[in-house]
């Protein structure tokens, strides 16, 4: 499976008492297996500022039927473009509350920047082809990373203290709260790990169509 | 009797085909019957499992087509934008599609949202959480009791392209969904989809092509659901059911199904094998009644024979039977039926043979002439015939010389030359001595020649050897119809006169009468004396004495009470000859009593006057021989003068019998004889008659002669 090891460390203090902090977090399916594509954020306690940066533009390929990525990190005032590589049609849509729209790109085409400017989880999908799907995972929170193949998130250079860690994955059960961790992070690298519940990967195909009783 | 055994054979041997293929049809259809219901609880339990797929593969296609409708873009959006109206028409028209009677839009919090049956209440809850939980991993699908009515409700979730909702479409679960399963599927025909009522009871919601009630059946026959494969009657089929339980919401009512192996229909292949079988059996039954009547008229036949053959042989008809056919046990038993026949009838004829031939002459013997002889005077009655009975005097000397071997082997050679000699006769060996030669047709003359001719031919000396035997034979003839009208009359006189032959010089005599000492008259008399004494029917007849010195006829007394001197007893010599003493004895105590005692019948006799002389004897009566001739006879004349002085010489009166002349009566008168008797004086009288000739005749005294 092609993953791209997408860290995101991003410093979101100007004062920061120590930069030695390391936590590791193992995120699995509840069945040992390594869940990748898990969005893990992390807060620490008495922090109240803002981080400002500056808008990007990220953009998601559709090639072979699929989304590339699956799960992507954006921040507040990012922009994202769908770029349809393939040689059919996308029909590309969203009614997740956070940003709707709807594109039919042709082959070879891109849409034009969309500006995510609310905090929120997009869901997109092609209404062509209903594998195709990736989730826009816009978040202000000071620390963010996306977990790898192995199932690991990488947190480097955390100023000392506690953190509140929260999970988000596609496949999580809609409707429950996101599993939440707290972890003091000090001189020593931390390890936390997640144990998800998840349902089937909505791309992978013939999950959705095993029905069962 | 023998159609009776015939029967019974026949109807042992049908009874024992049918009892036979009775026990076998049992046994088959009881076996047949064993492995149909196990061949019912095998498909059942497949069926069963088969059910389950079947449903689930159903389920999977109809979940699939649900999974499309929620895939319609317009359908996603509208929820996407919570506009309910076109969310409800648009479930509306997909559930028509796929046949649901109901379709329902949850909320993935639970909620529903959109129900096409029923305004929604704000905050209700989809009853069935479990399916809505399951359904974000896989289409969910179960059989649940809504509102009192069964569904099929099928449970999917609506991606855009995350799950933002559920669609729950519920499908009614009754007899056109199960006809629609049957299509879409290989469920067996006899199914019924059962659910709890309630109170543990199972009521069925929808029943199969076929219709057959299972559940009320096994409820009627005290069943509970037949978890395990049970045997059940309906409407007077048999099945074996098997329930299989559905997959069910937990919060749903349970569903089973109970499938149904007919086995009447299991056994309607059975039917053709039953009924080639029947025909079978009553080709077999056919054939076998006609085999078992053949071979028991086989049996029978010969048997009946045998039977007829001994009524025959029971009648003296030794006639062989039938010959054996074939070489069975009833053959071997006819011929060795016949063998003993055959036997017995020759047993028979040598016994017969031996009853009526001399085992030394080969001759018959004196039973069967007797019988031949009074064969022939019954087919001839009247004719003449003449009986030659041939004695050989010097035989008790040959065997009391010779012995008895010779004495049969000089019998043998006489009866070869009497066979050899009569042609025209019968010849029998009569008795241990003697020959009995039957001449039909013969007269007296003929019989007298053929006498001499035998003679002739006996008279030839035995020859044996060294020695040559005379026989000495002799001849007595009897004649028919003179001499008697029986053949044992004919033979026993013969016999007489071959002994008065014997005894004489002529070798030939002729049977008289009045020579024979034992003629049946006398036992005749004797016997008649008897019972003319019982019966009291004797009657007196008197014949007067003449006494010659007066011409005077005695006096006759009263008839009653005459006095001992005046009655004179009469003896035979013979009478008093066989037993002299206590003759004597006898006949003193009578002349004590005063009673006188003649001598009768005297001269001819063989008394002797010196045993005369014993006896208390005061009378002599001559016989009517002597009396008879004395006219012509100087011989009896003399005789009878001799005799007449000679008794008085002794002592004793002399009367002479049988006087029928005159000349006679003066002859006895010359010569002193004292009295007369016969024709000439008087026959014998009744007394009526006795007191008429004293009336008209001289009075004199008379002695009484008894006759009667």
């Amino acid at each position: 499976m092609r993953v791209r090891h997408f860290v995101v460390p991003v410093l979101v203090f100007a004062v920061a008492p120590a930069l030695a902090g390391e936590l590791i977090v193992r995120i699995d399916d509840g069945h040992g297996r390594p869940a990748a594509d898990a969005v893990v954020t992390a807060r620490r306690e008495g922090d109240t500022g803002q981080e400002q940066h500056a808008a990007m533009t990220r953009i998601i390929d559709q090639r072979e039927e699929t989304f590339v990525p699956y799960v992507e990190i954006f921040r507040p005032g990012d922009e994202v473009v769908f770029r349809n590589s393939d040689r059919t049609r996308h029909h590309v849509y969203s009614f997740s509350p956070a940003k709707t729209f709807e594109f039919v790109i042709a082959p070879g085409e891109s849409t034009a920047p969309v500006v995510l400017d609310r905090i929120g989880e997009i869901s997109v999908g092609c209404n062509i082809h209903d594998r195709m799907i990736t989730h826009l995972y816009v978040s202000d929170a000071p620390w963010i990373a996306r977990s790898a193949a192995d199932g690991s998130a990488m947190f480097d250079g955390l100023p000392a203290g506690t953190y509140r860690l929260q999970v988000w994955h596609p496949q999580l059960r809609p409707g429950r709260p996101e599993p939440v961790q707290s972890v003091v992070v000090a001189d020593a690298p931390a390890t936390v790990t997640f144990s998800l519940s998840l349902l089937p990967d909505p791309r992978r195909p013939g999950d959705r169509e095993r029905s069962s009783y | 009797m023998a159609m009776s055994f015939r029967l019974r054979l026949a109807l042992l041997f049908v009874a024992t085909l049918v009892a036979v293929q009775i026990f076998t049809a049992l046994l088959v259809y009881g076996v047949a019957r064993r492995a149909l219901i196990a061949e019912g609880e095998r498909q059942l339990g497949v069926g069963a499992a088969a059910v389950a797929r079947q449903l689930d593969d159903i389920s999977e296609r109809v979940a699939d087509n649900v999974q499309v409708l929620a895939l319609d873009y317009a359908l996603r959006s509208a929820i996407a934008q919570r506009d309910q109206s076109t969310v409800l028409s648009a479930l509306r028209n997909h559930g028509r599609r796929i046949g649901a009677e109901r379709m329902l839009l949850v909320g993935l919090d639970g909620a529903i949202t959109s129900d096409t049956a029923t305004p929604v209440d704000n905050g209700e809850k989809f009853p069935f959480p479990d399916l809505a939980e399951a359904a974000l991993e896989h289409a969910a699908a179960a059989v649940v009791a809504m509102d009192g009515k069964a569904y099929w409700m099928i449970v999917v979730p609506v991606y855009a392209p995350e799950p933002i909702a559920l669609i729950a479409a519920g499908i009614p679960v009754d007899n056109p969904l199960l006809a629609r399963l049957q299509q879409l599927s290989s469920l067996p025909n006899t199914i019924e989809l059962v659910t709890d009522a309630g109170d543990g009871r199972w009521v069925d919601i929808a029943r199969g092509s076929d219709k057959v009630a299972l559940a009320s059946a096994l409820i009627a026959a005290g069943h509970s659901l037949p978890l395990q494969p049970t045997v059940v009657s309906v409407e007077g089929r048999e099945y074996v059911a098997l329930a299989t339980r559905l997959r069910e919401s937990q919060r749903s009512t349970p569903v089973a199904a109970i499938l149904g192996y007919s086995l009447d229909d299991a056994l309607r292949p059975y039917r053709s094998v039953a009924l080639a079988w029947l025909s079978l059996l009553a080709l077999g039954l056919g054939a076998g009644l006609i085999g078992a009547m053949l071979i028991a008229r086989s049996v029978a036949q010969p048997i009946e024979t045998l039977a007829a053959t001994v009524h025959r042989v029971e009648t003296g008809d030794y006639t062989s039977p039938s010959p054996a056919r074939g070489r069975g046990e009833i053959g071997q038993l006819t011929a060795a039926f016949a063998n003993m026949t055959h036997a017995i009838g020759e047993r028979e004829e040598r016994i017969r043979y031996q009853a009526t031939h001399d085992a030394v002459t080969g001759l018959p013997n004196r039973l069967a002439a007797e019988t031949a002889i009074q064969q022939a005077l019954e087919n001839t009655p009247g004719a003449a015939g003449a009986l030659l009975m041939v004695g050989l005097a010097r035989l008790p000397e040959i065997i009391q010389t010779l012995g008895h071997t010779i004495c049969d082997r000089v019998m043998r050679d006489a009866g070869g030359r009497l066979r050899q000699f009569a042609a025209r006769g019968s010849v029998a060996r009569a008795t241990d001595a003697q020959f009995s030669l039957w001449l039909e047709g013969a007269a007296k003359a003929d019989a007298i020649a053929v006498a001499f001719r035998i003679l002739d031919v006996l008279r030839e000396p035995y020859q044996e050897a060294d020695l040559s035997i005379d026989t000495a034979p002799a001849i007595g003839i009897a004649l028919h119809p003179q001499h008697g009208g029986e053949a044992s009359t004919l033979l026993r006189r013969a016999e007489v006169a071959l002994i008065a032959a014997l005894d004489s010089e002529d070798p030939v005599a002729v049977y008289d009468p009045a020579t024979d000492p034992h003629r049946p008259e006398r036992l005749t008399l004797m016997s008649d004396l008897r019972e003319a004494l019982d019966r009291n029917e004797l009657r007196l007849h008197y014949q007067p004495k003449l006494r010659l010195a007066d011409r005077r006829i005695a006096d006759l007394l009263s008839l009653h009470g005459v006095a001992p001197r005046n009655i004179v007893l009469e003896l035979t010599e013979s009478a008093v000859m066989d037993k002299p003493e206590m003759a004597i004895q006898v006949l003193k105590r009578l002349a004590d009593q005063g009673i006188d005692l003649a001598i009768d019948d005297f001269g001819v006799g063989q008394s002797s006057f010196a045993y005369l002389r014993r006896l208390p004897v005061r009378e002599i009566k001559i016989d009517r021989l002597f009396a008879q001739k004395l006219d012509e006879d100087v011989g009896d004349r003399t005789l009878v003068r001799s005799i007449v002085e000679l008794g008085h010489r002794l002592g004793y009166r002399v009367t002479a019998e049988g006087v029928e002349t005159r000349a006679a009566l003066e002859y006895l008168r010359d010569i002193g004889c004292d009295h007369a008797q016969g024709y000439y004086i008087a026959r014998p009288l009744a007394p009526e008659a006795v007191e008429n000739v004293f009336a008209s005749g001289g009075r004199g005294s008379a002695a009484a002669g008894k006759k009667a």
